[in-house]
């Protein structure tokens, strides 16, 4: 029965790109409030389940159930769940025709039916908690990668979602950028956003992470609370990665 | 080279330069509403859909205009489709209201072939991450279109487009074979009239430049502004 905490199921999910299996059967359950984070090497499938929770790939097989809805069945208003899952991409995607703030206050307008008064206070307050209210005015071009990526978390915060998905979101970064949008992630973490995030970024991983998934090849590998993944892992596949990435 | 028909002719050739742009002002804004149509039709899920863009697009390219134009001007009115004469607008322009609007109908659905390849690869030059943000936030396909997709292709697509609002400019001379009192037909009405057969056609192909000139140089300012934006 749907326990009133779960907030998106997976349930075997799978994905082919033509012979190539990249998810190979994921059941997992993400709960509200929960900061899940998700590492594994590169081609394990982490970006491409991430991008399966709110479908922007199809799945080949299995079911996301979001908020007690099965979204992977035909038939029901994909656009309506997706605005209570906010998205983060590696590569930010602003959009560069537009000011920043039409950027953010775009979706609510068109979307939630804000008035631009309205959208307008909803994202200044959004930008003055990232520290950026005077970037308003500025187009996409003018702005560093880690201020891209601060307000394009502000643009999908600015649907009020239900969770945030981060898809890599400092790995497109300077090295000197990293922590100013680790800074606004732990934050919202901090404030109880439930939180799926793909990232390399370990510190933040057993800092921030409530629960750590380690994927390869397409499965869910090993998972459990930083300090038992990062301590003491099990799979010797875990093992292996983190003597890699922990130096 | 002796110009001085002009003192008696010139208005032939401020009447014909007149209804050149108007003709080919009206084409081009038939021929981008077809072409974006064409190019959403294009781009779409549904196979059917799919077909009868390309098939209008090969179909549309692979004949010549005056083909087209006769099919349209003499062809229709043969099977007994014609635009209404609206007398007040003809004595307004100097024209045949019926006869121009053949003219402009060939020209749109013709330009609009090219158009439609212009704003189809416009369309899918645009980063496809574009696409993933907007449909990430919940806007429906159509939306994303409107807003973020499209504003983004025409900034992609203005060099080509402007181009082809050149190349409409130059076209439309050949309406002049079917009677059409623009820049083309005039010029060489005067040739006809003062036996001159090559200084009336010179000034006729100098006002042509003058138009399509200045267009490109303006489209060309107009671009980088545009690009000021952008990274």
């Amino acid at each position: 029965m749907i326990d009133s905490n779960e907030l998106i199921q997976t349930r075997d999910l799978r994905k082919n790109f033509g012979k190539l299996e990249v998810l190979r059967g994921i059941t997992t359950t993400f709960s509200k409030g929960e900061v899940a984070v998700i590492i594994g090497p590169s081609g394990s499938g982490k970006s491409t389940f991430l991008r399966c929770l709110n479908l922007l790939e199809t799945p080949t097989a299995g079911q996301v159930i979001f908020e007690g809805v099965d979204i992977t069945r035909a038939g029901h208003d994909l656009d309506l769940h997706r605005r209570k899952m906010g998205m983060v991409f590696q590569l930010f995607n602003l959009f560069p025709h537009m000011p920043v703030l039409d950027n953010i206050t775009l979706a609510p307008r068109k979307l939630r039916g804000l008035s631009p008064s309205e959208a307008e206070d909803l994202s200044l307050r959004l930008l003055r908690r990232v520290g950026l209210e005077d970037k308003a005015r500025a187009y996409p071009a003018q702005l560093s990668g880690g201020q891209k990526q601060r307000i394009a978390i502000v643009r999908a915060l600015a649907m009020e979602p239900d969770v945030m998905l981060f898809d890599e979101p400092t790995s497109a970064l300077d090295p000197e950028m990293v922590g100013e949008v680790l800074e606004v992630m732990k934050d919202l973490a901090a404030e109880g956003m439930t939180m799926i995030v793909v990232t390399h970024e370990m510190r933040f991983a057993r800092d921030v992470g409530k629960r750590i998934l380690f994927m390869d090849g397409g499965l869910i590998a090993e998972e459990g609370s930083p300090s038992a993944i990062f301590s003491n892992p099990q799979n010797p596949r875990t093992k292996e990665f983190l003597k890699k990435v922990l130096v | 080279m002796n110009f001085s028909f002009l003192g008696k002719y010139w208005q032939f050739y401020v009447t014909g330069a007149k209804n050149t742009i108007l003709l080919a002002a009206l084409a081009v804004l038939f021929g981008v509403a077809i072409g974006l149509f064409l190019a959403l039709m294009k781009l779409s899920k549904r196979k059917g859909l799919r077909f009868i863009a390309s098939a209008y697009i090969e179909f549309i390219r692979g004949t010549p205009l005056l083909v087209q134009l006769f099919i349209i001007y003499y062809g229709l009115q043969a099977i007994g489709v014609k635009f209404p004469d609206i007398p007040w607008i003809g004595a307004i322009l100097g024209i045949n209201f019926s006869d121009f609007m053949s003219g402009v109908l060939t020209l749109g659905i013709n330009s609009g072939a090219y158009v439609a390849e212009i704003f189809r690869a416009g369309i899918q030059a645009v980063d496809p991450g574009q696409t993933e943000a907007a449909r990430s936030l919940g806007m429906p396909h159509r939306m994303a279109m409107r807003y973020i997709i499209i504003p983004q292709a025409i900034r992609n697509i203005l060099p080509a487009l402007g181009n082809e609002f050149v190349v409409v400019i130059k076209e439309s001379s050949i309406v002049s074979i079917i009677g059409i009192a623009e820049l083309m037909y005039k010029a060489d009405t005067v040739r006809g009239n003062t036996f001159q057969p090559f200084e009336p056609l010179l000034v006729a192909a100098f006002i042509y430049f003058m138009m399509t000139y200045p267009l490109s140089k303006l489209l060309a300012h107009i671009e980088r502004r545009m690009h000021t934006g952008d990274r």
